[in-house]
């Protein structure tokens, strides 16, 4: 008991700041329009909206905290969801199509991470370029595939996944949650998640104590690449289509939710229950933002604020626990 | 004496030189239409925005940050100074100028308290200041174009330094405008390789610790040079707009990654510390290069993306790879 209220207090101060910030923004707006926020439809919706960019906030925790950055999960994401649509277009739309496709997608992303992650861990160039590259190349990798236009006529099937429920849960949410479980396990429970951190606070250290940056730094991309392709298979779904220049406003967003859940941005440190919860923030002031008719071009403006807040705040406290 | 020529024929910007050559002679005779004054002046009249786009970030690269908020800083000042000036009946360029300038130092200022004061990653602070920027220009500005702009502008861009009249009777003209990036590269060059505060710069980037201790006042050179970015992208955003003859506030977002890899191919070091003028110069050619000219070598126009994101993974890398054997080589 003591052991658990020491841990409590010590590691998790941001978490327990945003679960505060969450159950606030629930209580105003359970009290500012009760019919339409609590409404069952509503929290369905809000769901379904967030796994999108949850995994790929993920993708980018994973990379942020080996050190580096992932700028091409949206790139990669709509890459694989295009595979994915492709082949189950082509295939004719059969359960076993939906099934490859997905599978397909699932290696295009682990591809692309690879990628990444040779680039970055073996060529040594700043993760920040390889990235920024990555997401011009595989969305025009993508851009080769569709020719330009939106690839319609998915089969009925394979909506589902992004819009069907199972006992009233998203299935997308349901995913979304497994994602979350194997970031955390791999963090938390995997030899990988330590040396992960290791590499993230000193990566000259690191190499030096016998970990393998190359190995690690591939890893890391790989799942994050994973993950960004899941998110796509979930954006293709939703949308019914699939194109190269969805989810544009992501990579920003989350980069937000990332540094917002107390990732370093150095490296080193990241939870993904800190992920988790500042997802869930961000999910609810976007659906209170939508509720109050706020124009959309405000929230772009009202996040980059966030962020530009909550790391300022975070960098003024670091430098006073550091004095 | 050989060993120098040897050594200036394999710096980065020669084997850049290379590349542009190879490619202008596979253009050439892939159509030889190419080949002609047409083709210098259409691609100036594209270069001219990316040049003074890629001249800052160059600074700002060569100070060990980056900066990616000036598509949205240079969005955020082409349109507010279409709608002072529309508002106010204002006809003057010179003052459009300025305007764009203060409200681009803002913006800089705003990134330099973030990145120097602070001391932020550069890349998150700029996008979230990207993010304010943006959405501050389409929710409180406006999210339509404006097509009526002051006549000044018009006239402006009616100024030709050089025109060319083709075979078929096509007059092409290089406008005026480029006059400007021509200033800016210049001041840079005095600049960064004849004042102290540009040797600052280079310092800086190479090792921000030794800098300091070698007695340079690290975070004013840092603030100077996301000022001085920020001011420059308001020039830049002007300039896009007499060019244009309208502002649209969407229309350069996305441009970040074609003007850093522009930088980086032209021998600038990621990392900070390295870079140089004329490299930049030629980075820009080659990227306008291949973006004009790929329709022209048969490729189809949805395979662009792909061409161009393949051939600036290999660019950076072939830079990022000479940089690490130049650091890992033995020095005497």
């Amino acid at each position: 008991m003591e052991n658990i209220k020491s841990r409590l207090k010590s590691s998790d101060k941001n978490s327990m700041m945003l679960f505060l910030i969450a159950v606030l923004i629930f209580g105003v707006m359970a009290v500012l329009a009760p019919s339409s926020f609590l409404g069952i439809k509503n929290i369905q919706g809000m769901c379904t909206q967030f796994p999108e960019f949850g995994l790929i906030s993920f993708g980018m925790m994973l990379a942020m905290i080996s050190g580096g950055i992932d700028l091409s999960l949206v790139g990669i994401a709509n890459f694989s969801g295009i595979v994915a649509a492709y082949i189950m277009v082509k295939m004719g739309g059969s359960p076993a199509s939906i099934l490859l496709g997905c599978i397909a997608a699932v290696l295009v992303g682990a591809l692309c991470g690879c990628f990444n992650g040779f680039m970055i861990g073996y060529l040594q160039i700043p993760p920040m370029l390889v990235t920024l590259c990555g997401l011009q190349l595989y969305t025009g990798c993508g851009l080769m595939i569709t020719k330009g236009p939106a690839i319609t006529g998915l089969p009925e099937g394979y909506s589902v996944l992004g819009n069907g429920t199972v006992a009233g849960i998203p299935l997308a949410f349901i995913i979304f949650i497994l994602g979350a479980l194997l970031v955390s396990f791999l963090l938390r429970s995997t030899v990988y998640g330590q040396h992960v951190r290791y590499m993230g606070t000193n990566s000259m250290a690191s190499r030096y104590s016998g970990i393998n940056n190359l190995a690690v730094t591939i890893k890391t991309y790989a799942v994050s690449g994973v993950l960004g392709s899941l998110a796509g298979l979930i954006m293709v779904s939703r949308y019914n289509s699939a194109k190269t220049d969805y989810g544009s406003s992501y990579t920003l967003l989350s980069l937000l939710i990332v540094v917002l859940g107390g990732t370093n941005p150095d490296g080193g440190k990241g939870s993904a229950i800190g992920v988790l919860l500042s997802v869930v923030v961000l999910q609810l002031v976007s659906s209170a933002f939508n509720i109050m008719r706020v124009d959309s071009s405000l929230k772009t403006f009202v996040w980059g604020v966030i962020l530009i807040l909550v790391i300022v705040i975070g960098q003024l406290s670091r430098e006073r626990t550091c004095e | 004496m050989k060993d120098r020529i040897k050594r200036g024929l394999a710096t980065n910007e020669m084997i850049v030189v290379y590349i542009i050559l190879a490619l202008c002679i596979l253009i050439g005779i892939v159509n030889p239409a190419f080949a002609s004054a047409s083709t210098v002046v259409s691609l100036l009249r594209s270069m001219l925005v990316t040049l003074i786009f890629a001249a800052f970030e160059m600074m700002v690269i060569i100070s060990g940050g980056i900066d990616v908020s000036f598509p949205a800083v240079a969005s955020f000042a082409m349109y507010a100074t279409a709608m002072i000036m529309n508002g106010a009946g204002l006809n003057s360029i010179v003052l459009a100028f300025i305007i764009a300038i203060v409200i681009g130092m803002l913006f800089g200022f705003l990134n330099s308290v973030l990145v120097a004061r602070l001391g932020i990653p550069p890349l998150i602070a700029t996008l979230g200041v990207s993010s304010v920027a943006n959405g501050a220009t389409l929710a409180f500005l406006g999210s339509k174009e404006i097509n009526k702009l002051p006549e000044s502008f018009g006239n402006l861009s009616k100024v030709f330094i050089y025109e060319y009249v083709g075979e078929s009777g096509i007059t092409y003209q290089l406008t005026a405008l480029i006059l400007i990036p021509v200033v800016i590269y210049i001041g840079l060059w005095i600049l960064l390789k004849y004042t102290m505060l540009g040797r600052g710069i280079y310092a800086v980037g190479g090792d921000k610790n030794a800098a300091r201790i070698a007695g340079f006042r690290v975070v004013f050179i840092q603030s100077f040079v996301y000022i001085l970015a920020g001011a420059l992208a308001g020039v830049g955003g002007v300039t896009y707009m007499i060019l244009m003859r309208q502002a649209h506030p969407q229309v350069l977002m996305g441009t970040e990654m074609m003007v850093i890899a522009a930088v980086v191919m032209g021998g600038t070091r990621i990392t900070g510390g390295h870079g140089s003028i004329s490299g930049t110069i030629l980075g820009v050619t080659l990227i306008a290069l291949i973006q004009n000219n790929l329709i022209m070598l048969g490729v189809p126009t949805y395979a662009q993306t792909f061409v161009v994101g393949l051939l600036i993974v290999v660019g950076t890398s072939i830079t990022s790879l000479r940089t690490k054997k130049i650091q890992n080589s033995v020095k005497i």
